[in-house]
């Protein structure tokens, strides 16, 4: 029986080709779409699963009060005692507790050349904890107290070909250390994905032994992660239960007083929780995050697919006439109403089969442009059996979904009616696919103006107004002991190479604030209950003028002047923060009659996330503690000439500093990459989407064409042109796109200027993209339906009245 | 008794007026009947004949099929009393297209859930007894329109129907391929087997046993 369907469901697949085509293209692009969704979604849900501790394995974090605005807030960075604490009094409830620094870029020598490498100092454990697949070494290789265990990638960089075990490597050319073992990388979804090595805890603790003898009894350096791993039988709330009174047990009594106030307290942010759900809510607790991101393209995958599915109901059902002879016939001869049905759930189940063999070719092809694209490293899991449960499952469910509405309604037709001849579908026959092909166009249209509305965000936020000039602005790094003292050789040097326009030194890069507080500063008609908080730059006399900022009121840092030594500059921020009227020449006190002079305000600069407010901040002058130098170029000199000439002086004036550069406006436009790269997806799923539903109006208008053509030509006997037949055919379909864009318009609106709202920097949601939307949706369907509409009208009447 | 109509009135509503189709038929048809029904268009040949096959419904009126209440079945029931007993065969022949000859044959045995050596055994029958073992794997397109009508006669009785209903069965064949169909109607008939057919031609008819003369509905 089932081959006898099959084999009817065959010959009709291969003697209507182009309906074929369309019916099984159109159900492979959908079904493509959402297989490259799962895998995206699958990789965001395993997300550092490839640590086979993941379960257990915890970042602790610190909740607590901004005294400030009274919320609740955590953050990951905590005191270098709580390691010890922990370690000390909690072995019932951690196996491993593991200390480590920030993940950041350090310069790796050895044998007289340098590298840029990302790496962590991290305590010895970490190897076993991350359960590290080690491929020289083994999880006891960090143990040396100089030990350093390096990424296969950063092996290959720094080593090539040689055996790196044993050799010694300095870091910033102020630690000495021990390659001991190399691992394998970690794939792209890992949050230590970018860690190239690990390097034993002890060497940061040995660099600098002062300040962590200091921090040993004084606990307020909160410049350290610590990470660890639940016991088998512990759960996190327990754990977190444990943790809570750790300040009131083991705290130094020196602190406990604001730690009160804050209501600070510790806890363990499983791991399964870092990546999805990396935000917390005005209470500090974990709500959302990327995890909206996965609902938002899964909804887009179920979308897309019920597009396709669409394509193929109204196609089967607008062909119905022709099969409702064989409805007919089978009948007559004995067939029952469920054997039909059956009949035709075969046969779509038999085109989504085909369609998941094409699909499956589609998404091989285009995944490595797939992963470029979402700077993911994923591939197909031809060997899973849960993959391939999950496939045969959705393939199935397409396949009755796209199969139950036809199967219905074909094998409900009256044997009398059809082979009599007498059968027509009548009026009202067309409304369901009507309504299916408004559905199909209000969805398209949804997602093309939610996506051009995403995109009009990011873009309406990088042309903010940045207060001070991006271009030609380098900066470098100064992350090696030798840049000690030498900044003004380097200066008179750099800037007789005459490519330099101007240059300064800064604590924070222009693209992030690295330092804040100021909680015991004060200013005159400050609120005494006040605590401020405000982002702190320590910047060299150039700095204004190097990146060009521009004044609101006052003046820049002078030479001329000496007091400029304790005078502070402002931002607009800081004004309205602190509620001056004419800050220029007022005090700020910064406790033991320690003050300085505001000497101006400066226009708001963007340094922190753009989609934000600029915080209130400030700037002094401090040569000592400066972190990065910044480097303006000569408009007219090529910046490739003026790099190279920048980079020789370096090599001469600091030798063993790796001469390591990056240009500001890229290093900001990186800020944008994770919304742009969504952006990116979204976009390509919604021209998939759309070319989807073009594709059944095609075929639809193809059907509607070829029941027409008695009355076309009819109409051209009677002197209808070829203009007034497109017009006739065109205006149904043109009617129902509009009704799809009455439907789509107000409900994206309302949903886009929800999720607007999540920015504090915001664009408004302007009527021309609703104007080009509708334009657009009837531009592409007057030409998908204008092709068959012209072929229709220019048929010989002759010819399309003999067929009768 | 095969069947009985008694009384039977089937009508269709037209500007609030009533036309009748068929207007108290009262028929008696013995198994082993040929029945030829004869006409002008419109008088309501085929409306009997799809009443007669359950494929339509009457208004008013009694029919009684192998001592079964046709008119107090639920459409189910109907269903496969029609399934199992009777066989249509129509003037457009109304093969599938997308089948052959040998799986068009097979078709009604799949319904009845046959083994599958039990419908070769038969189609290979039905085909030798009709002399189209050549043309099985061919497609109804590439058949003659008599041929056609050969493999729509065989398909009819390859269910071993009762009842064979024949609706202008050579309506569309020249009058040489018409009269081998309606040798081969004879030949069934001799076989046991009850044929109804509705037909125009005064020579097609002159092949039943018995012929019942329709005007606007009525038996004259």
């Amino acid at each position: 029986m089932y081959k006898n369907y099959l084999k009817i469901a065959w010959r009709n697949l291969t003697r209507n080709k182009g309906y074929s085509a369309i019916n099984i293209g159109g159900l492979a692009l959908g079904m493509a779409v959402v297989i490259l969704i799962g895998l995206w979604v699958l990789d965001e849900f395993t997300f550092n699963t490839t640590h086979k501790n993941h379960e257990k394995i915890a970042q602790i974090y610190n909740r607590g009060e901004n005294l400030d605005t009274g919320e609740m807030g955590s953050f990951a960075s905590t005191l270098y005692m709580m390691g010890s604490v922990i370690k000390e009094n909690y072995t019932d409830y951690f196996e491993h507790v593991i200390r480590a620094t920030w993940v950041g870029e350090y310069v790796l020598a050895t044998n007289g050349e340098s590298y840029t490498q990302t790496g962590q100092f991290i305590e010895k454990d970490a190897l076993d904890m991350l359960s590290l697949d080690m491929i020289q070494g083994s999880h006891a290789s960090l143990e040396d107290l100089n030990a350093v265990v390096l990424s296969e990638s950063a092996a290959l960089a720094i080593f090539g070909t040689e055996n790196p075990i044993g050799k010694a490597i300095t870091l910033n050319n102020e630690m000495d250390a021990v390659v001991k073992g190399i691992y394998k990388d970690l794939p792209k979804n890992n949050d230590f994905a970018n860690v190239k090595f690990f390097a034993n805890w002890n060497m940061v603790e040995a660099n600098e032994p002062e300040r962590f003898e200091r921090i040993k009894t004084v606990w307020d350096d909160w410049s350290f992660q610590l990470y660890v791993q639940l016991r088998p039988n512990i759960d996190f709330e327990t754990a977190n239960q444990a943790l809570r009174k750790l300040y009131t047990q083991y705290g130094p009594s020196n602190e406990l007083d604001i730690f009160g106030q804050r209501n600070l307290h510790p806890f363990a942010y499983p791991m399964d929780k870092w990546h999805l759900y990396s935000e917390f809510d005005s209470q500090g607790m974990p709500t959302e995050g990327r995890i909206t991101f996965v609902w938002l393209f899964v909804a887009i995958g179920v979308f897309v697919l019920f597009l396709a599915c669409i394509n193929f109901m109204n196609l089967s059902t607008a062909r119905s006439e022709k099969r409702s002879k064989e409805v007919g016939i089978r009948k007559t001869v004995g067939s029952k109403k469920k054997q039909l049905v059956i009949q035709f759930l075969s046969e779509s189940l038999l085109i989504s089969a085909l369609a998941l063999v094409l699909a499956f070719v589609l998404v091989a092809v285009s995944l490595p442009w797939f992963n470029a694209l979402a700077g993911k490293d994923m591939s197909i899991p031809w060997g899973n059996p849960i993959f391939w449960t999950m496939i045969l499952t959705f393939t199935l469910l397409t396949g009755l979904l796209a199969g139950s509405y036809p199967a219905l309604y074909l094998s409900s037709f009256t044997p009398i009616k059809v082979l009599k001849g007498t059968f027509k579908a009548g009026p009202y026959a067309s409304v369901p696919r009507k309504v299916l092909v408004v559905f199909q166009f209000a969805v398209s249209i949804m997602l093309a103006v939610g996506t051009v509305i995403v995109f009009n965000q990011i873009e309406f936020t990088k042309d903010r107004p940045m207060g001070y000039d991006q271009n030609n602005l380098i900066s470098v790094q100064m992350n090696n002991p030798e840049y000690n003292g030498k900044y003004e050789v380097l200066r008179n040097e750099l800037m007789n190479t005459r490519v330099v326009e101007e240059m300064a030194q800064s604590s924070s890069p222009l693209t992030g604030v690295h330092s804040n507080g100021g909680g015991r500063i004060s200013w005159k008609g400050k609120n005494p209950e006040m605590r401020p908080d405000f982002g702190i730059l320590r910047i060299s006399h150039d700095y204004g003028k190097t990146v060009g900022w521009e004044f609101v009121e006052g003046r820049d840092f002078s030479r001329e002047f000496a007091s400029d030594s304790s005078a502070i500059i402002l931002n607009e921020s800081a004004v309205k923060y602190m509620g001056l009227e004419n800050p220029v020449g007022n005090f700020i006190e910064f406790g033991n009659d320690n003050r300085a002079e505001i000497i101006g305000v400066t226009k708001d600069m963007v340094m922190q996330s753009p989609y934000q407010p600029v915080k209130q901040a400030f700037f002094y002058m401090d040569y000592d503690r400066m972190n990065y130098i910044e480097i303006k170029l000569k408009p007219n000199v090529s910046a490739s000439v003026a790099i190279a000439k920048i980079e020789s002086v370096f090599n001469t004036v600091v030798p063993s500093a790796k001469f390591d550069y990056k240009f500001i406006d890229q290093e900001f436009a990186s800020k944008f990459e994770a919304e742009q790269r969504l952006g990116n997806l979204a976009g390509v799923f919604t021209l998939l989407a759309i070319f989807i539903s073009c594709l059944g109006l095609f075929g639809l208008a193809s059907f509607v064409a070829e029941q027409r053509t008695k009355e076309i030509g009819v109409r051209k006997v009677l002197g209808a042109s070829v203009l007034n037949l497109w017009k006739m055919l065109s205006k149904d379909f043109v009617i129902l796109v509009l009704i799809s864009c009455l439907i789509a318009i107000p409900i994206i609106y309302h949903f886009m200027g929800q999720w607007l709202q999540s920015y504090e920097y915001r664009m408004e949601i302007s009527w021309y993209i609703f104007v080009i939307a509708i334009a657009g949706a009837l531009a592409i369907t007057l030409l998908t339906v204008s092709f068959q509409a012209i072929k229709a009208a220019n048929v010989n009447p002759i010819k399309s009245l003999r067929t009768e | 008794m095969l069947l009985q109509l008694n009384g039977i009135f089937k009508w269709v509503q037209q500007g609030g007026q009533r036309v009748f189709l068929l207007k108290d038929i009262n028929l008696e048809v013995e198994e082993g009947e040929f029945i030829s029904i004869m006409g002008p268009s419109g008088s309501g040949k085929s409306t009997l004949l799809n009443v007669i096959g359950m494929l339509d419904d009457f208004d008013e009126g009694e029919y009684n099929f192998l001592d079964e209440p046709v008119h107090q079945l639920k459409e189910k029931h109907r269903a496969n009393l029609y399934k199992q007993y009777i066989g249509f065969v129509f003037q457009a022949y109304h093969l599938i297209d997308e089948l052959t000859v040998y799986e068009n044959l097979e078709m009604p045995l799949l319904y009845k859930k046959l083994k599958g050596s039990d419908r070769k055994a038969m189609v290979a029958d039905m085909l030798d007894r009709f002399g189209i073992v050549g043309k099985k794997d061919l497609f109804p397109t590439q058949l003659s329109g008599g041929q056609q009508q050969l493999v729509g006669v065989a398909r009819a009785l390859i269910s071993k129907p009762k009842l064979i209903l024949a609706d202008e069965p050579t309506g569309n064949l020249n009058s040489k391929q018409s009269s081998e169909i309606m040798a081969l109607f004879k030949e069934l008939n001799d076989d046991g087997v009850t044929i109804i057919q509705a037909t125009h031609s005064e020579q097609n008819a002159a092949y039943g046993k018995r012929i019942i003369n329709l005007l606007d509905g009525r038996k004259v």
